[in-house]
């Protein structure tokens, strides 16, 4: 039932992505139309793929580092991305791919570092230092690209945020089968943990005396987690709340337990991506709002309610 | 207690205005905090007061001599003061208005002018004009600016829209100097109808509106990058390459150059 349920909003928000937007495309056209078929079917299945992987990434992450708040921006990654796309900017580098790469190999960068602040104590990946060493590098990158944004002269720096907080206006077939062909891996990945993560919610001694192997766990769960939000940001942006609501709202109605709560925060994430950006692209048409808006001003409420109906139950 | 604070207000109001005070002495260091300020101070023979300039005044040649302040967004008050300016012109905006004050408190006059349409020109002329002592010619130039506001308006028969960023798309609404630019050179902005001076927009939006010209301020004689970008390709005048290239620094900010503004943009219409 609740899978049903699930399943039918993901298809309901596609096909309301499809059809409803700011130009008003014939219900009869809608198969033929050039902005139907190259602009909104693939900014709604981007929408779906980005908002998925959000979710699935911000599942696992909470409960790698065992935190309700991670989010899969907390640990440095919008961070780097945002420099990344301040130094493409600032040295002019050509070509229309030339952000979105600088902003994936930002991303990147933070990664590396978060991990091997992450290794500081010794071999073992330490998760509260992980989330640390994830907050101040950062907000290490967020100075370093404030100060190249003032001291540097090209006007457009200052669209660089923009940028970072873009949303999906750049999707394309060509990001779409980026995304559609490099995503699954990392979520195979995380998929592949899903029993190790259950008894890491039980805490690490445990986890090892059941017969996890630990340390291999945090690493692959962090890496993958994190090279699915770089290539998330890498073509839509930072897109905040869907990565932290939507693991939870998951958690709520299928439990804990990972092999089932990491496919629902994937269909959920999607569904909810897609109708916010729905709702962005055509609420106050012609004009559009930051998709970043539309997830806070949705999740939040639903969250807030879900929280509710779970302490009265 | 209260009239003692109502006395302090009048006497900082009155601070606050000595630039409209006619008996006020005529500039002689001026420091310009926006382009359009150091454009008409030339134009109206009072380049050489200015003692201090924003990286962005690049026009005339001379300006470029001028001691750079820095961006002036917000402006750095010690690096203007250190010019030890007799005043200090500023774009009337809210960081703008707390730089003043501070000036103010120092003993440096400041003025505070709005710049945001073609309309501004020439009241903020014949005040920089009264301010310099050069009210003749300020009248002159300002007499030249209200005539192209009253030029007759040529019919609106080519359409462009102006994209100022790619990623989201941000286009130029009404009540913005290019929109009003566009309607002098004879073309219809097609977002005319958004009632802000830039908006985000979707990119369904800009390939429904289908414009005939996309217009990008640009210093390049290449089209922009987002031209190679697929799902721009989804907008006819991306696609066929009817690119307006409009050079910043004489089509981004209302000045004595408006007028040439607008010939050079109807001289590109028409090609």
């Amino acid at each position: 039932m609740k899978w049903t349920l699930l399943i039918a909003a993901a298809i309901l928000a596609l096909a309301a992505s499809v059809v409803l937007g700011p130009a008003s495309v014939p219900l009869g056209d809608v198969l033929r139309s050039d902005i139907v078929w190259n602009l909104r079917a693939p900014r709604a299945l981007l929408a779906f793929l980005v908002g998925g992987s959000l979710g699935a990434a911000g599942a696992s992450l909470q409960a790698l580092v065992r935190n309700p708040l991670a989010d899969p921006f907390l640990l440095g990654l919008s961070g780097g991305a945002g420099l990344g796309a301040v130094i493409a900017i600032a040295l002019h580098l050509p070509g229309p791919w030339a952000l979105p790469i600088a902003a994936f190999a930002g991303a990147l960068a933070a990664l590396v570092l978060v991990y091997r602040i992450g290794l500081i104590g010794g071999a073992a990946l330490d998760p509260r230092i992980l989330l640390l060493g994830g907050v101040a590098v950062g907000a290490f990158a967020a100075a370093v690209t404030t100060a190249i944004v003032s001291l540097a002269d090209a006007a457009e720096l200052r669209n660089a945020f923009l940028w970072l907080w873009g949303g999906l206006s750049s999707a394309s077939w060509d990001s779409v089968w980026l995304i559609a062909l490099y995503a699954p891996i990392p979520l195979l990945v995380l998929l592949a943990a899903s029993r190790p993560l259950d008894l890491l919610a039980l805490g690490e001694e445990p986890a090892r005396y059941l017969g996890a192997d630990v340390e291999q766990v945090k690493r692959r769960v962090y890496l993958a987690a994190s090279l699915l939000t770089a290539a998330a940001v890498a073509v839509s942006g930072v897109i905040g709340f869907v990565g932290l609501v939507v693991p939870h709202i998951a958690r709520l109605a299928w439990g804990h337990r990972h092999r089932v709560l990491l496919p629902a925060a994937f269909i959920a994430g999607g569904a909810l991506l897609a109708i916010a950006d729905t709702l962005a692209r055509t609420v106050v048409a012609p004009r559009e709002l930051p998709v970043g808006v539309v997830t806070a001003l949705i999740g939040v409420p639903v969250f807030t309610l879900l929280l509710r109906r779970w302490s009265v139950a | 207690m209260r009239r003692v604070l109502l006395v302090a207000l009048i006497l900082c109001s009155c601070g606050r205005s000595t630039a409209g005070r006619p008996d006020a002495p005529t500039a002689d260091r001026i420091v310009s905090l926006l382009p359009s300020f150091t454009e008409i101070l030339f134009a109206i023979g009072a380049g050489d007061r200015i003692v201090g300039r924003t990286t962005w005044c690049d026009y005339p040649a001379a300006a470029r001599e001028i001691p750079n302040v820095g961006d002036g967004m917000p402006p750095n008050v010690e690096a203007v003061a250190a010019r030890k300016p007799d005043l200090v012109v500023l774009y009337n905006s809210g960081p703008n208005v707390t730089a003043a004050q501070q000036l103010e408190r120092i003993g440096i006059r400041t003025v505070l002018l709005d710049m945001n349409l073609l309309d501004d020109l020439a009241p903020a002329t014949r005040r920089l004009g009264q301010l310099t002592g050069l009210e003749q010619r300020a009248e002159s130039l300002a007499a030249s600016m209200d005539s192209l506001l009253d030029r007759p308006r040529p019919p609106s028969t080519a359409s462009l829209a102006f994209v100022v960023w790619d990623n989201p798309p941000i286009i130029i609404g009404r009540g913005s100097y290019l929109d009003q630019l566009a309607a002098l050179a004879g073309a219809r902005n097609v977002f005319h109808d958004v009632a802000k001076p830039s908006a985000q927009v979707a990119l369904e939006t800009i390939a429904a509106r289908n414009p005939r010209w996309i217009a990008v301020l640009s210093d390049s004689a290449q089209p922009p990058a987002f031209a190679q970008r697929r799902e721009w390709r989804s907008v006819p005048a991306v696609r066929e390459g009817r690119f307006l290239l409009l050079q910043g620094s004489l089509f981004g900010r209302p000045g004595p150059r408006s007028a040439e503004a607008v010939r050079r943009l109807e001289a590109l219409l028409a090609r």
